[in-house]
């Protein structure tokens, strides 16, 4: 009997569903624009020039590494290696960036591909295995969070890397009319996943792959390759994020990085990508990003000490997810 | 608690008492009406059997019986007084206990876990009760008649078969009265279905009502006592067995008047060249070694009769590459092929619309437009960028070509009708074009408007030359629909009929001969 598959009555329920899409959409919007506003008036250096370009740096780094775990979310996988994935990268871009002989230009050049490359081969091998067997990711990104700290820690024999050439710190403490580059740069990569997502086959694949792996499948579209590509990218930006974390820190730390892939989780689930896949948005990211940027300049600003701050930001996440059970269950009535 | 059966006594002093009785029970969900006026009634100690083609109300029945859906009209007495249980726990309280044919074992416990779950004996403490569970499991297995069980044993070392033993024997550890049995041998052996009978056998002597759901009818003349037939959504006759015939069973179940309704309405044509051909094709499924074979003609539409479990399903995802064939050979065109996956089907001009079009046929949170396209990407891209305008334009024809109807191309095709979705999924496949098309249960879900449309826009491609693989449960639709129709049971093909030779009654005959 399949009688309870009929549906009846869709336009009501399509007009209803953009409405609640709507509110839902605006509704991490308004979140931001209430915290904002919040925090203007309980702390006169909030919105002080230097205290937002303050906070544009501070979120930078969660941001880049938030737009690659987009992808990863999305297709209903986790990537929680992320952070460790930035120590590694930083790691083996510190030994580049500091090989005796090269000019400044070169060194840089060298530390970029390195640290891309780093990363893009931690996210890449994390989609191969994963998708080949279809193991969780949050198993086997749970092992290379290890295997990239430990490989961090054994190559730079866990000391910190410095001494870097000045123009790459510059290039990390530059600001233009107050915007951080660094921000300019994850800013761009916001632009390009969110082309990549709504413009291209690509992104097309990643959503349906979310929604309804199967019927992709029996459409003849090769899925474990778009799996496989999703999480390289997460890598790829985890790598991105390994080069701003140097140029602004001028060092690279073995123990770089850890626990960010949280925070870039909460990010992204705060921006109302669902952690079941298939529905989400790189804005909802960048809101997110920039939620958890505010509450935490924010709170201590209004003289809350750090642990407090960190109590708030966890209940935001739980706050966040529980609105996401909601919006399943309206949506998939 | 000990072991069961409650009203040996009762039996004995009135073995034609009723003990349950369903009058003019009525069920709709959504618009489809379920069930219109089912009458029957139970007898202590009976085996009754429950008999009807997919869909003819048996499972409705039942999950109203044990609680889990409500009724919408009608009243049901158990033991003289009204029962309306509101969950499974009260129907199970006042004796109602089923075995579905999917099981529900923890697969991962021992057989005296699973048996009492339900009620773990506590000791003093409120621990667990090791010694204790593990007697009651035993009398459990014992009152069924199988007591060289290590109640011990890990359910995951055990067959399919000792499984639905272990689940009857839990379902009959508590209170008891009617025990309803769903479909128990669909995956069962000749040996342990025997088995099976024995212990009905036994637990009827102990005064327990058994209902009896089967698509095999010598399995329910062997056993049963009385049968009730249903067809869509009524009881049509309860007859003794021993006044019956498997014969008149069947016609029963088809009804007569049905079969005025439903005509092969359409002109015999000139077929094309051979499509697709199986030769002696086995699926990993099929226990037989020689397989399937036939042949599909452009042009033709060929229908797969069967009942559940016959092998459709799995035939449909073999040729269409989902699963691998286990033997024989799949020949495209006349010349020899292999699907390793769904691409290369779909590459030799293969379409399927699968049988589930949630799971596997949409994407239901994704617009009309963005299903349509799913199949034909590159029909809609460039260089790996969507191309929106001619995607939409792709859908709108597509749309209209197969009248669909909907508000926006850009909703959510979770907002369409049932029957709209289906005609999505069509769209998709229609949009590649693809020369040989296959068809898991084209209308299901789909209200007869619909239907019909569906049924003349696969016509319509039969008539353009493509060749068109329909497996379906209804055979009114293959009736419709077919040029020709093959007979599918424990994967053989028991029999091809021609159109003159159409009707149900020789494909409920055909399907039913292979048990």
């Amino acid at each position: 009997m399949t009688a309870t598959n009929v549906k009846v009555n869709g336009a009501a329920k399509s007009s209803r569903f953009s409405f609640k899409a709507i509110i839902r959409d605006a509704g991490i919007g308004l979140a931001l624009i209430g915290l904002i506003v919040i925090f203007s008036l309980s702390s006169e250096h909030f919105l002080a020039a230097n205290n937002i370009t303050n906070i544009l740096t501070q979120i930078t780094i969660n941001l880049i590494l938030a737009v690659g775990l987009t992808f990863v979310i999305l297709i209903a996988g986790i990537d929680l290696s992320v952070g460790s994935v930035l120590a590694f990268a930083a790691v083996v871009a510190g030994k580049a960036i500091t090989l005796p002989g090269l000019g400044p230009t070169e060194a840089i050049m060298l530390a970029v591909m390195a640290a891309l490359l780093a990363g893009t081969l931690c996210g890449l091998l994390n989609g191969l295995i994963s998708a080949y067997w279809g193991l969780p990711s949050f198993i086997i990104t749970l092992g290379m969070l290890n295997i990239a700290r430990g490989g961090a820690l054994h190559i730079s024999e866990a000391q910190t890397i410095y001494s870097f050439p000045e123009q790459f710190n510059d290039f990390g403490s530059a600001s233009i009319f107050g915007i951080p580059v660094v921000f300019i740069v994850a800013l761009v990569l916001v632009g390009i996943a969110w082309f990549v997502l709504h413009k291209t086959v690509f992104g097309r694949m990643i959503y349906g792959i979310g929604n309804n792996e199967e019927a992709v499948r029996l459409a003849g579209h090769p899925v474990f390759w778009y799996k496989v590509a999703a999480f390289t990218i997460c890598g790829l930006t985890a790598g991105v994020a390994a080069i701003v974390y140097m140029a602004r820190l001028n060092i690279s730390s073995p123990i770089a990085g850890i626990g960010f892939e949280l925070n870039a989780i909460a990010a992204v689930i705060i921006g109302g990508t669902s952690l079941m896949g298939g529905r989400g948005s790189i804005q909802g990211t960048l809101l997110g990003a920039f939620i958890i940027g505010v509450l935490a300049n924010g709170l201590i600003l209004i003289g809350l000490n750090d642990f407090m701050r960190q109590m708030i930001t966890g209940l935001v996440i739980i706050v966040a997810v529980v609105l996401d059970h909601y919006r399943e269950k309206y949506t998939k009535v | 608690m000990s072991t069961t059966p409650v009203h040996n006594q009762d039996l004995l002093e009135s073995p034609d008492e009723e003990i349950l009785r369903v009058e003019s029970l009525r069920k709709h969900f959504g618009g489809v009406k379920a069930l219109q006026g089912v009458n029957f009634s139970l007898k202590r100690g009976e085996v009754h059997a429950l008999v009807g083609e997919n869909g003819a109300g048996k499972s409705t029945l039942i999950k109203i019986l044990t609680g889990v859906h409500s009724m919408d009209g009608g009243k049901i007495f158990l033991n003289g007084s009204e029962y309306q249980p509101e969950n499974p726990r009260q129907a199970k309280a006042q004796g109602m206990q089923v075995v579905h044919q999917e099981f529900n074992l923890l697969t991962h416990l021992s057989v005296a876990e699973n048996i009492c779950f339900e009620a773990f004996p506590k000791t003093r403490l409120g621990l667990l009760d090791r010694n204790e569970m593990n007697r009651r499991a035993r009398a459990a297995m014992e009152a069924i008649g199988l007591s060289d069980v290590n109640v011990s044993d890990s359910i995951s070392q055990w067959g399919i078969a000792y499984r639905q033993l272990v689940e009857i024997a839990r379902a009959l550890q508590s209170k008891s009265q009617i025990l309803i049995l769903d479909e128990p041998t669909a995956t069962l052996t000749d040996r342990e279905t025997d088995k099976l009978f024995q212990i009905i056998d036994t637990i009827k002597k102990q005064g327990v009502t058994v209902v009896f759901v089967s698509h095999h009818l010598n399995e329910v003349f062997s056993i049963c006592d009385r049968v009730t037939v249903f067809r869509s959504g009524e009881s049509i006759i309860t007859e003794k067995i021993a006044d019956t015939t498997p014969e008149k069973v069947v016609s029963h179940m088809v009804g007569k008047h049905l079969e005025l309704e439903m005509a092969h309405n359409f002109e015999a044509h000139e077929l094309g060249e051979i499509a697709l051909s199986a030769d002696r094709l086995r699926v990993p499924q099929s226990p037989h070694e020689s397989g399937v074979s036939f042949e599909l003609r452009y042009g033709e539409v060929l229908g797969i009769a069967g009942l559940v479990g016959a092998g459709r399903t799995e035939l449909l995802r073999s040729l269409f590459g989902v699963q691998q064939i286990a033997s024989g050979c799949l020949l495209r065109d006349q010349s020899e092929v292999v699907f390793k996956k769904p691409r290369d089907a779909i590459d030799a001009g293969i379409g399927f619309v699968t049988e589930d079009r949630k799971e596997e046929g949409l994407i239901l949170d994704m617009s009309i437009a963005e299903n349509s396209s799913l199949a034909s990407i590159e029909q809609v891209s460039s260089a790996g960028l969507m191309q929106i305008g001619r995607e939409n334009e792709l859908a709108r024809k597509n749309g209209e070509v197969l009248k669909l109807k909907y508000g926006q191309l850009k909703d959510n095709v979770s907002s369409l009708s049932g029957g709209n979705q289906q005609k999505v999924v069509l769209a998709k496949w229609i949009a590649r074009q693809p020369e040989v098309l296959l068809l898991d249960e084209p209308t299901r879900g789909v209200d007869v408007g619909a239907k019909a449309e569906i049924y003349s826009i696969l016509r319509s491609l039969a008539r353009e030359g493509k060749a068109l693989l329909v497996v379906s449960s209804e055979m009114p639709e293959l009736i419709t629909l077919c040029d020709r129709i093959l007979v599918l049971a424990d994967h053989q093909i028991k029999g091809e009929l021609a159109p003159d030779e159409f009707s149900q009654e020789r494909i409920l005959q055909l399907a039913y001969k292979g048990n």
